[in-house]
């Protein structure tokens, strides 16, 4: 299982418009392409889920995640914001990159627990934000996933 | 999408979300570890919003809920190429294919488990 695989190109976007936390995580969501309804189920469920505890893990990356019955498959999505928002991160620092993880309840492949560590894993490794912001378009963080081999 | 529908998809992920964060091992490690989460005040929080949502049933729709609820681990369930995920039975293709059919509250004739259509 490697990350490049679970990423489709439309759904990676390097200049978030969203000014504020429930902006940014309403563009996440639309990055997946679903209808109106279902957005707005997983508008709500990834709120609640935020405020049980931010998923900003620190370091400007934030790990918005749910399991939701409005997807069929695990999704994801990646976006940046340059200038960051706030997002009540662990470390109180704006946040510039988020990946979206969704997954459906019952999870025939069991994905999604593997995925949220790796992305965790990999948004924890030092170098890792520094390159980010060096992306210049969607293929590039493509590649950079592949680079990590993760 | 019906407006109680929309209800009862929230309602079965917030409990979604509970059972994973109780009864999965790994799930409320990774939780506890990757994003410091307070695992047993989530579920209390989780409770209170499940119950808060509960409240926007209308009643029959509730009580239909909790007898189906009390009997079988999941009460709403997708609907996936025709097919109930609950029993794995078949639904009319008169109402699958029909948009306007799919977007109302029922339940799968076989199971009664309250049905939403995925593609
Ligand atoms: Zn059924």
């Amino acid at each position: 299982m490697i990350l490049r695989d679970f990423f489709d190109i439309e759904a990676v976007k390097l200049d978030l418009e969203g000014e504020t936390k429930d902006e940014v995580l309403k563009e996440l969501i639309g990055l997946l392409g679903l209808d109106d309804k279902s957005e707005g189920i997983l508008f709500k469920m990834l709120k609640r889920r935020e405020n049980l505890g931010s998923t900003g893990i620190g370091n400007g990356i934030a790990i918005p995640h749910c399991r939701s019955l409005v997807v069929n498959r695990l999704r994801l999505a990646f976006g940046r914001k340059p200038d960051g928002v706030d997002f009540k991160a662990i470390d109180d620092r704006p946040v510039r990159d988020f990946f979206l993880i969704v997954a459906p309840p019952l999870e025939v492949s069991n994905q999604y627990l593997p995925v949220l560590g790796k992305i965790a894993q990999f948004a924890k490794e030092p170098d890792v934000p520094e390159q980010l912001g060096q992306l210049e378009t969607p293929e590039d963080f493509l590649a950079l996933l592949e680079a990590k081999s993760i | 999408m019906d407006a109680q529908l929309e209800i009862l998809l929230q309602i079965q992920d917030l409990k979604g979300q509970r059972r994973g964060l109780e009864e999965g091992r790994s799930e409320r490690q990774v939780e506890e570890e990757a994003f410091n989460l307070r695992v047993d005040e989530a579920l209390t929080g989780l409770d209170e919003k499940i119950d808060q949502v509960m409240e926007e049933l209308d009643p029959g729709v509730r009580r239909r809920y909790d007898r189906l609820a009390g009997g079988i681990d999941r009460a709403v369930v997708p609907v996936i190429n025709g097919v109930c995920y609950g029993c794995f039975v078949s639904v009319a293709t008169s109402v699958a294919s029909d948009p306007a059919e799919r977007a109302k509250l029922r339940n799968c004739d076989h199971c009664g488990r309250f049905l939403y259509f995925l593609d």
